[in-house]
């Protein structure tokens, strides 16, 4: 017993070691360089040999030492059962703690405009998130072409804002409204689409969002993006250190000093009342029957069919519910940037969205935020370490995955119970 | 004839070259349970999935009469025909909400006329008084059924926990939220053991009895057809072989025929 257990760790480390040999053998080992206007290639075999040892000892140390079955002391039970059970039972407070953070946050003693510029942006990515996961985590689309609504939101917004002039909550609901429409213009084609080829579809058209907008020159300048989005005000109150003849902004308004954080700690509750507003609205909806009905097609689409649920409906309302909120998200960010190009819109954008709804735990809104805290801030720390941030984030994943395979909150609460619903 | 619940006439499905229904008549009584049983591969499920809009049947006709209205039920597919004809259907595979609660996949069999009082979500969404005593009434009809079946204590349990033997009864209660005029159930008796069996008997006269539903009843499971059905329709190659009560059905020489070297 013991000795095939050995053996077999030997072949799996050999194996490994032959696809690190694979991967890295072209991608580490064949360095070309340009000499007198031709490529040479200068092989180095030794760093790829240390590569390829280095992965396959680890490999056979971990099956050892922590995939051993036998003896359960791996890092598995340890740290990751006491954390696991953490935030099984702590879902409620977290989130609790979290919002009575958030609202403190921008008057805390070390927060700085560094720290409220990185706050503003894991808002949006968690705005983003309880987006899609109305769309991924409760109606089960997956939708990799998420960031097309955020694109067509922040557009809309932009140009509505830039040729009429109307005020930021005129154009945002306008934004939503338009990402919606998109929605369901996407929704359309997939309604039969499942899985994998929900995935590829949804992704396509992310992309041919993004190309549009890069080509279509007229109506949205293109690469070269639009400029002079109107910066939001105060209910009318701009945020301006010299106002303008007889104009009130919002420093004389309130007879106080200017300081450009205003307008960076309005922008950060701006957004963080739009997340809110997206999140009540999706625990709302999720106890009502459309939300339940979205769970129900995630679960079993033949079933629902048998009962009489219209699946295309109740598909078509998720997709563009989810896409009215990256629509919302999409205008902040316009707003916010006063400049916006096809380039904040690539694959990248709608990849991190998903890993963090999934990461987060499909469905859970609390996990979401964690997802975001952890993956963003992450990526802000390996800031200054450019090349290695995606090692970072992938490796980030996959520790996730190792310790929480269902997300990390991957606990679902039911939407309506008996106990509840017949003593009141 | 025009008095029958369920009016199937010459329907026929091909799968391409393979005739899986082969101008099979028959007929359902409204508070009567109809069988339908055959060897595997017969072509019973078919009959499921054509009656309530899964396939498209290749042709004949199918006609379900209300008191005072005669629907084609091919002219639905398939959600319409649970919507708007009062279809229900188990399947011979369970197909619960595993990772929903029980309550749950008994609310979400009364969507429609939930989505209805929720004013298409937006009253719902502002609690508006209506909708909050429609939701108690959906609450309550689940609460009654579950209680039927002896599983109010499991409401607020994922289905997917359920022991097997609950998860069948779980499905057919569920099917019956959307308040048929016709369950169609396909072989439910599969996997219980005979305890389970006998409950679930007594839980398919209630509901023809009490319920006034008809009931189609695809089975293999032979105590379980020879004790409640009172009609007896036997497919073979997706032809009708036989029909009659279910003494008849057990005596007739084609039938036992059409089992030996098969099943039983
Ligand atoms: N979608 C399909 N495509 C092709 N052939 C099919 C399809 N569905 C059913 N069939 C064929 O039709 C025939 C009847 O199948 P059906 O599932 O109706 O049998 P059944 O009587 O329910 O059998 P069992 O007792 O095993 O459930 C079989 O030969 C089956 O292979
Ligand atoms: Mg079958």
């Amino acid at each position: 017993m013991e000795k095939k257990f050995f053996q077999t760790s030997i072949k799996d480390s050999l194996f490994t070691g032959l696809i690190a040999l694979a991967l890295f053998g072209p991608i580490v080992g064949l360095r070309t360089v340009a000499k007198n206007e031709v490529l040479e290639v200068h092989p180095k075999w030794f760093i790829v040999l240390i590569i390829v040892i280095v992965c396959a000892v680890g490999r056979f140390l971990t099956n050892l030492y922590v995939y051993n079955r036998d003896q359960k002391t791996g890092i598995q039970s340890s740290i990751g059962k006491s954390i696991s059970n953490f935030l099984d039972t702590k879902g409620y407070q977290i989130a609790l703690t979290a919002i009575i953070f958030s609202v403190i946050f921008p008057f805390l003693p070390f927060t700085d405009r560094y720290l409220m510029d990185i706050a503003i942006m894991m808002l949006t990515y968690i705005m983003l998130g309880w987006g899609l996961n109305i769309v991924i985590g409760l109606a089960g689309l997956l939708d990799l072409g998420y960031v097309a609504f955020y694109a067509v939101g922040a557009y809309s917004y932009a140009l509505f804002a830039i040729h009429f002039g109307w005020s930021f909550w005129i154009c945002l609901p306008i934004a939503g409204i338009f990402a919606a429409m998109f929605g369901v213009l996407l929704g359309f084609p997939v309604l039969r689409l499942r899985g994998d080829y929900l995935a590829i579809v949804t992704l396509a058209f992310g992309e041919m969002i993004r190309i549009l907008l890069l080509n279509w020159y007229q109506l949205t300048k293109g690469p070269d993006g639009l400029t002079g989005i109107p910066r939001p005000s105060f209910f009318g109150l701009p945020f301006k250190s010299f106002p303008d003849e007889g104009e009130q902004t919002f420093h004389t308004f309130f007879g106080i000093e200017y300081d450009p954080m205003q307008r960076i700690i309005f922008l950060y509750y701006l957004i963080l009342v739009l997340a809110l507003i997206t999140n009540l609205f999706t625990i709302k909806i999720r106890r009502l029957p459309i939300g339940r009905a979205w769970e129900a097609l995630r679960e079993d689409e033949i079933a629902c069919k048998s009962l009489g649920v219209n699946p295309r409906n109740t598909k078509l309302t998720a997709f563009a519910i989810g896409a009215m909120f990256g629509g919302f998200a999409g205008s902040f960010f316009a707003t916010r940037q006063a400049f916006i190009s096809p380039e904040s819109f690539t694959f990248i954008e709608s990849a991190i969205i998903v890993a963090i709804v999934v990461l987060g735990g499909m469905g859970s809104q609390t996990g979401v935020v964690l997802a975001t805290v952890f993956l963003i801030g992450l990526i802000e720390v390996f800031r200054d370490f450019e090349s290695y941030r995606m090692i970072a984030f992938g490796g980030a994943m996959v520790l996730i995955m190792i310790f929480r395979p269902r997300g990390i909150l991957a606990t679902r609460k039911p939407t309506i119970t008996l106990e509840k619903s017949s003593s009141k | 004839m025009s008095q029958k619940l369920l009016d199937v006439e010459n329907l026929t499905m091909k799968f391409g070259g393979l005739v899986a229904i082969d101008n099979l008549s028959f007929s359902a009584d409204k508070d009567k349970i109809t069988s339908i049983i055959g060897p595997n591969g017969a072509g019973k499920t078919t009959v499921f999935n054509c009656l309530t809009g899964f396939y498209k049947a290749t042709a004949g006709s199918m006609f379900l009469n209300k008191e005072n209205e005669r629907l084609n039920l091919r002219k639905f597919s398939d959600f319409k025909v649970a919507q708007k004809a009062g279809v229900a259907r188990t399947f011979q595979n369970i197909r619960l909400f595993p990772q929903m609660s029980v309550l749950e996949n008994l609310m979400v069999a009364q969507h429609n006329k939930l989505m209805d009082a929720s004013g298409f979500t937006i009253l719902g969404l502002f609690n508006s008084p209506s909708f909050v005593k429609k939701e108690k009434e959906a609450v309550e009809i689940s609460k009654y059924w579950l209680d039927i079946i002896g599983l109010t204590h499991r409401a607020d349990d994922d289905a997917g926990d359920l022991p097997y033997g609950d998860q069948r009864k779980l499905e057919i209660v569920r099917a019956m939220c959307i308040n048929p005029h016709l369950l169609c159930l396909d072989e439910p008796a599969a996997g219980l053991n005979a305890k389970e069996s006998a409950e679930l008997n007594k839980l398919l006269l209630f509901i023809k009895n009490e319920k006034k539903t008809g009931i189609l009843l695809i089975e293999h499971d032979m105590s379980v057809v020879m004790e409640i059905s009172d009609h007896v329709v036997v497919l073979n190659y997706g032809k009708k072989i036989f029909q009659g009560s279910a003494k008849e059905t057990k005596n007739s020489p084609e039938v036992i025929e059409a089992y030996l070297g098969t099943e039983e």
